[in-house]
């Protein structure tokens, strides 16, 4: 069963005081969640954060089941996120999605088999520009080829 | 005070008014879900589109204050239309399972639907499929499936009972409305959420599948479960009573009422009643008609009262009218009698209040009793009235007992230990089995009339005077109390007191009365 650390208590204490109303801090404090829970929220976080925030579960569910960018169940090491929104699309967005998902073995949002990946499709991530891309935890790789990405996701693993 | 014309009459509506409110105030007609005139606004189902003269386009009017000579219409054309288009999105993933919904017959979505809806709707896309029949704790049942999102009930949590239970979860459309992990919904005030519903979605459990709305009639009562007095519609049809709503009253109870209070059209009802008067005379029972057991009690016992009033006691409790006080006390107080009692229930808690609407006084007119009997000789504890007893200096005890016995723990335990007077004369509503442990050899069992079958005035908590009408007959034998002291006194009863129930009678009522959104 999942428990904040006592960084984590402190950082959600801190970021309660921090907006103008408590339930402003519910996103930066799932945030946290996922971050020491390997990147996914389980579901008796929001009871502990419930008590921890002083705010109604509901509540919090709300915002956990609003957002995507909040993992509901567990994900692989590299959470590889491909771009298939207009302009990935355009320039081969879902067909480097279809190549990782074969290269690595996996379909859907489920994880590899030795859990390093874990590939989803995902909306625009803002780097139109440089499409296609792909965020792989909290980086950007950008102008890819379908090789040039399987290399990056096998050097990070 | 602004002055605005809604559909070329002209109003004047409070500082701060909305649009919304101008069009309720008018009596006009203006589809609207998520609007609801005790919660916040929210304009989110965007039905409430009107055009206002000079604006850039249609706007919503609940969000929309307004402004010193706006001129307002919900009549055009083009407003039609796009009522019409939102219905048909508010359609999209709704089922029209209407003839197997529970909420048909008041139903908002199905009301606008006849009204606005494009019969074909023109989505082609597969409905998204949702959770049904989720058990929402005691007394409420959810439908996700169809849950137009008005957030109305979430408003309602969040703003009212302030429990926050409920929230919208997920996103598009898998958005539903919930409790995390499905937790109960188990708060004091939870079925007003099925009230605000304006869809099938959230279920009374204790209604459901019961009756079809439009077989019930309703009128407006009094809640007797404490001395709130809230305003509530009791529905009913010749069966008895199916269910009971809150009625807007601003001074008493806004929009609201208890769940408690909902429960108690149930021992008002014949299968929880005394029908019939019975009558001990310490080997058998017998069974009379309540207005014959009256005059054969008179005939036994009027001249003994009359002769020594001081060895007769008679008991009240809050949930009678003021108006039988007023003429049970007067009668009494003609026979000689002064040992007034006031059977108090929860004498600890009954100063309690919960900061909405549920006190901790039980009664709902305990004011009215106190007022009544400072008139006469004044009420004493019943406490003393056991040391009485057991002294033998009362003989004769008369018991107005309260009909909402759920309030009384100490119902039995009191009918055993106060029917060991010598002449034990017990009116009430209710049959429990405790009056075969009778002590009393003379005893006499008179049933009484339930608050939803006479007319009558109850005084609460603040002195607030609140009159009510008689709504329909249960018990057609039962006698209010100053039926019965009319019959101890030995006279009979002038017919015109009853209330004409025949008169209602003429068309068939109980087909012709929908519900309310």
């Amino acid at each position: 069963m999942f428990k904040l650390s006592s960084e984590g208590i402190d950082f959600v204490k801190k970021e309660i005081e921090r907006y103008e109303t408590r339930r402003s801090a519910i996103i930066p404090c799932l945030y946290r969640v996922q971050k020491e829970n390997k990147g996914w929220v389980p579901p008796e976080a929001v009871a502990e954060l419930s008590q921890l925030m002083d705010l109604p579960e509901a509540w919090i569910n709300e915002i956990l089941n609003f957002y995507t960018m909040f993992n509901k169940e567990p994900i692989g090491k590299l959470h590889v996120q491909v771009c298939c929104n207009i302009s990935c699309c355009m320039n081969g967005g879902r067909e480097l999605a279809s190549h990782l998902n074969k290269e690595f073995g996996v379909q859907g949002n489920e994880i590899s088999k030795d859990g390093n990946v874990t590939i989803t499709r995902v909306e625009c991530l803002g780097s139109c520009d440089t499409a296609p891309m792909m965020q792989v935890n909290d980086n950007y790789y950008e102008n890819l080829t379908p090789e040039k990405a399987v290399s990056v996701i096998k050097e990070l693993m | 005070m602004p002055k605005c014309t809604i559909n070329g009459q002209e109003v004047e509506v409070k500082e701060g008014a909305t649009i919304i409110e101008a069009f309720k105030k008018m009596s006009e007609d203006i589809a609207h879900y998520c609007w609801h005139p005790g919660l916040s606004v929210a304009g989110v189902c965007r039905l409430c589109m009107v055009d206002v003269e000079g604006a850039r386009g249609p706007q919503i009017a609940c969000n929309t204050v307004v402004r010193e000579g706006m001129v307002i219409t919900n009549q055009s054309e083009q407003i039609k239309d796009i009522v019409r288009w939102g219905m048909d999105f508010h359609l999209i993933n709704h089922p029209l399972d209407c003839p197997i919904c529970d909420q048909a017959g008041e139903c908002g979505l199905q009301e606008q639907y006849m009204k606005f809806g494009k019969y074909d709707p023109e989505m082609g896309l597969q409905k998204v499929k949702k959770r049904k029949v989720v058990d929402l704790g005691e007394r409420v049942v959810l439908d996700s499936e169809r849950c137009i999102l008005c957030s109305r009930c979430v408003r309602f949590t969040d703003e009212v009972s302030k429990t926050n239970e409920l929230g919208i979860f997920n996103r598009g459309d898998r958005s539903e409305i919930g409790t995390y992990k499905d937790k109960p919904l188990n708060n004091k005030y939870s079925l007003n959420t099925v009230d605000i519903c304006p869809v099938g979605a959230l279920t009374s459990k204790d209604f459901r599948f019961r009756q079809r709305v439009w077989y019930l009639k309703n009128a407006d009562t009094i809640c007797n479960g404490c001395s709130t007095g809230c305003s509530v519609k009791t529905y009913y049809n010749e069966e008895g009573l199916f269910r009971v709503k809150p009625n807007h009253n601003e001074d008493v109870n806004g929009y609201w009422m208890c769940d408690e209070g909902r429960d108690l059209y149930k021992f008002a009802n014949k299968e929880s009643r005394l029908l019939k008067a019975k009558k001990f005379d310490g080997s058998t029972w017998e069974e009379v008609s309540a207005g014959s057991a009256v005059k054969s009690l008179s005939h036994q016992l009027l001249e003994t009262i009359k002769e020594t009033p001081s060895k007769v006691a008679v008991v009240y409790t809050g949930q009678f009218t003021n108006q039988e006080y007023a003429d049970s006390l007067k009668s009494f107080d003609g026979l000689g009698v002064n040992n007034f009692y006031h059977w108090m229930n929860n004498q600890a808690s009954k100063d309690e209040f919960d900061g909405l609407l549920i006190r901790g006084d039980k009664n709902p007119n305990t004011k009215g009793l106190q007022n009544e009997a400072s008139k006469f000789s004044g009420l004493k504890k019943l406490e003393n009235l056991f040391n009485e007893l057991e002294s033998g200096n009362i003989e004769t005890v008369f018991v107005m007992a309260p009909e909402n016995i759920s309030a009384y723990p100490e119902y039995e335990s009191h009918f055993k230990a106060l029917s060991k007077a010598k002449n034990f004369i017990w009116m009430g509503a209710n049959q429990t089995s405790c009056y075969e442990s009778t002590n009393s050899s003379n005893t006499y069992l008179i049933p009484l009339k339930s608050y939803v079958e006479k007319s009558g005035t109850f005084t609460n908590h603040n002195g607030t005077d609140q009159n009510f009408n008689y709504v329909t007959t249960l018990v057609a034998g039962a006698l209010t109390l100053s039926e019965a002291m009319t019959l101890f006194e030995g006279q009979d009863l002038d017919f015109e007191i009853r209330p004409k129930i025949y008169k209602t009678m003429k068309n068939n009522h109980f087909t012709s009365d929908r519900g309310e959104l």
